[in-house]
């Protein structure tokens, strides 16, 4: 840390020496307090007040304790200007638009994908007919490992849960007829690794159609704790230099394709893997304060990183809890920005977020339910106020979505943001005494997360040693044995489950052996028909550009133009960095 | 095996996999059981099999999200047999996958397919299948 200091002791420095404006005068509260006391000995039951406290048990809880009633005596020091102020101005707290949603709704961004990349671009395109406002495009297996369609490990896997991606040509395919100049893509890279090999092939595919690249909006993910932590594999790369390939990718899209995110900080995976809210976004703004460390080593400005920057976050069963997560998030990213990196531009303290409902909170037993679960999870993101969502399919225990599913979560999102009229005020819930107490509680626990990773030596190293993933571990078998016992209530899974329960007939994505053949196929002619001492030149450019200086996403956009395939460039990554074994726990 | 000895399990991915929550979620399960557990994390079918070898396991469980079940899951008891261990060993298989497939990975030679169970119905799907080898 540049400062000597950590994150938490800047922040209160500098909070102390900030105007107030308190909302509450200390006679009122006084008069308040006395008050409270007597309703709380007198009219309160006495069984009440001993269980004044109740501490939340649900799927991907936080367990922070929750009193019976709120009122001014839980945020005695409330601060109108220093933590709420008005929508689009600092701290962000009420969003970060003054209109919000009358001005535009949140994108509606359901991932899809699924198929060969031509029934993929169709999917597309019917979703964008049906109202989608975004296109968001998961990988295969094989391609989110960075594994070509025909390698061995892929055997059986190629479009099961994702389209397949080995080269420009199949990226053509998926995009056709698609004005990638207007309508933003999100591509879920996953990893820094993955995102220098893919990303590569969607610019030779625009610079094909002759579309210039400072015209594309979109974004990728690029965060190395999808590589390091939330997935297994069997070829990972050691985690510092997936850092160093998150960063290098993030100069070079920041300076050649200058309206993408060129990092999607992924809270939304690793609390689904299995950690709380609170980690969740802990990780994610430590690895968006390293990579503001980093930049500003390699000679960039705060702001013009900072304003590129994108958030992704899971928001689950405990409403409340969600909402003030995403008012507290934004308020202390603002923070991170203006007070740790001495931003300037307003724009560059926005955590903007894409949002997707939880999938680890819906169940096999009685699917149909899950419609109710995921509403209430976009209901929560809405009052947050995310900028794009996409809501699970119900049959997420299942399968990916059917395509009935995933329109079905599309209707979700269009009937809140069409009919419910919540869309109508800005930030809706501030002021609650609840709200605004669970999001200061909530800010601070963020806070003392981020101070305990910074205090081990920083993100990359806590990953290094494996702190995170025992985290991790123990929070999924505490969770899976809180749900065994019954102290997690799921409905109809262990409350109020039918005893005659059977599991209903449901669409399954299946392996489709033709389209392993058809990839197989394009890939021998591909490789028959590219220059492929070229090829091999520009393979070898990226070996030497990952052990020696240069930027590596430089180096793989000229394997892209070569023809040069995903499990080639994933084995050059390889040759480069060597493995790095995964520390799982369990 | 006599039942006193600690049951032995390798707990192991197919190479491509990313979803480890549910094996993480079994290992503990399983040693909440009293069984000894080996995390072998992503493999091929082979060096699953090698493992398995080389810690003279009593069973193999695979976690499984993303297809290939059966043509892995084929590899892995191929494999087996070549090295001689399939008839002592007994497999499970467990994640996400077409429920038709249940009796095709049973016929392969799994001992168990979940797509969806308790602490109790694994552990008991392991304990008959070690008795009846």
């Amino acid at each position: 840390m540049g400062s000597g200091k950590t994150t938490k002791e800047i922040l209160k420095e500098k909070l102390a020496s900030e105007e107030h404006t308190p909302l509450y005068n200390p006679e009122a509260l006084e008069k308040i307090n006395k008050a409270f006391d007597e309703w709380k000995n007198t009219v309160v039951r006495e069984q009440d007040r001993e269980n004044w406290d109740v501490t939340p048990k649900t799927i991907l809880g936080s367990e922070i304790p929750r009193g019976l009633l709120y009122t001014p005596l839980n945020n005695e020091g409330f601060d109108y200007a220093r933590d709420l102020g008005f929508s689009g101005q600092e701290p962000f707290t009420r969003g970060l638009h003054a209109n919000m949603y009358r001005g535009r709704s949140w994108t509606l961004r359901q991932l899809s994908a699924a198929g060969s990349p031509e029934e993929v671009n169709d999917r597309l395109k019917m979703l964008l007919e049906r109202g989608a406002t975004g296109t968001n495009l998961a990988l295969d297996l094989a391609t989110v490992q960075m594994f070509d369609s025909d390698e061995p490990e892929a055997l059986g896997q190629v479009g099961t849960v994702g389209v397949p991606i080995d080269c420009v040509e199949d990226m053509e395919k998926i995009y056709k007829d698609i004005p990638i100049d207007k309508i933003s893509a999100s591509i879920v890279t996953h990893y820094p690794r993955n995102t220098s090999i893919i990303f590569p092939m969607y610019l030779v595919m625009a610079e094909r159609r002759g579309i210039s690249w400072d015209k594309l909006p979109g974004s990728v993910q690029n965060d190395f704790i999808m590589e390091s932590v939330v997935r297994s594999a069997s070829e990972y790369i050691p985690p510092r230099d997936d850092f160093r390939v998150q960063c290098d990718n993030i100069e070079f899209i920041r300076k050649n394709v200058p309206r993408w995110n060129f990092i999607t900080l992924n809270g939304y995976n690793l609390r689904e893997w299995g950690t709380s809210g609170i980690t969740e976004m802990a990780v994610a703004i430590a690895n968006g304060i390293a990579i503001l460390e980093d930049m500003t080593k390699r000679g960039h400005d705060p702001d013009w990183v900072g304003e590129r920057l994108a958030f992704f976050w899971s928001p689950a069963n405990d409403f409340f809890e969600e909402v003030a997560r995403l008012r507290a998030v934004r308020r202390l990213w603002y923070r991170v920005m203006k007070y740790r990196f001495n931003a300037q531009k307003p724009r560059s303290m926005w955590s903007k977020c894409h949002v997707q409902t939880s999938g680890v909170s819906l169940q096999r037993e009685e699917p149909m339910a899950n419609v109710a679960r995921s509403a209430y999870h976009a209901m929560a993101a809405a009052l947050g106020g995310a900028q794009s969502l996409h809501v699970d399919g119900y049959d997420e225990a299942y399968s990916i979505p059917s395509d009935e599913a995933n329109l079905l979560a599309l209707r979700t999102q269009q009937v809140i943001e069409a009919e419910t009229q919540i869309t109508q005020v800005v930030d809706p819930l501030a002021g609650s005494f609840y709200v605004e107490s669970l999001t200061n509680q909530i800010e601070a626990l963020i806070l003392d997360e981020i101070d305990e990773i910074e205090k081990m030596g920083g993100l990359v190293d806590v990953v290094d040693s494996g702190w995170l993933h025992n985290k991790a571990s123990r929070y999924i078998q505490k969770e899976q044995a809180e749900i065994a016992d019954g102290t997690i209530k799921v409905v109809a899974r262990n409350y109020f489950r039918d005893p005659n329960l059977e599991m209903p007939e449901i669409w399954v994505k299946e392996f489709d052996p033709e389209l392993g053949k058809e990839m197989a196929d394009k890939l021998a002619r591909i490789r028959s028909q590219r220059n492929n001492e070229k090829a091999d030149n520009t393979l070898k450019a990226l070996v030497d550009t990952c052990k020696g200086g240069g930027n590596v996403m430089e180096a793989c956009i000229e394997c892209a133009r070569a023809d040069v395939t995903v499990g080639e460039m994933r084995r050059a990554f390889v040759d480069a960095f060597g493995l790095w074994k995964t520390p799982i726990f369990a | 095996m006599a039942s006193k000895e600690k049951i032995k399990v390798l707990l192991a991915q197919f190479p491509l996999e990313t979803h480890s929550r549910g094996i993480i979620t079994v290992a503990g399960m399983l040693r909440d059981a009293g069984m000894e557990i080996i995390l072998m994390g992503n493999a091929l079918p082979e060096q699953i099999v090698e493992t398995a070898v080389q810690e003279y396991v009593d069973v193999i469980g695979i976690s499984t999200y993303c297809g290939g079940e059966l043509a892995l899951g084929g590899q892995l008891m191929k494999a087996a047999e070549d090295k001689g261990i399939k008839e002592r060993t007994s497999f499970l298989i467990g994640g996400i996958f077409p429920p038709k497939d249940i009796p095709e990975l049973k016929k392969i030679g799994f001992d168990g397919a979940f797509l969806s169970a308790t602490k109790e119905e694994i552990v008991s799907c392991i304990e008959g299948a070690i008795a009846a080898k």
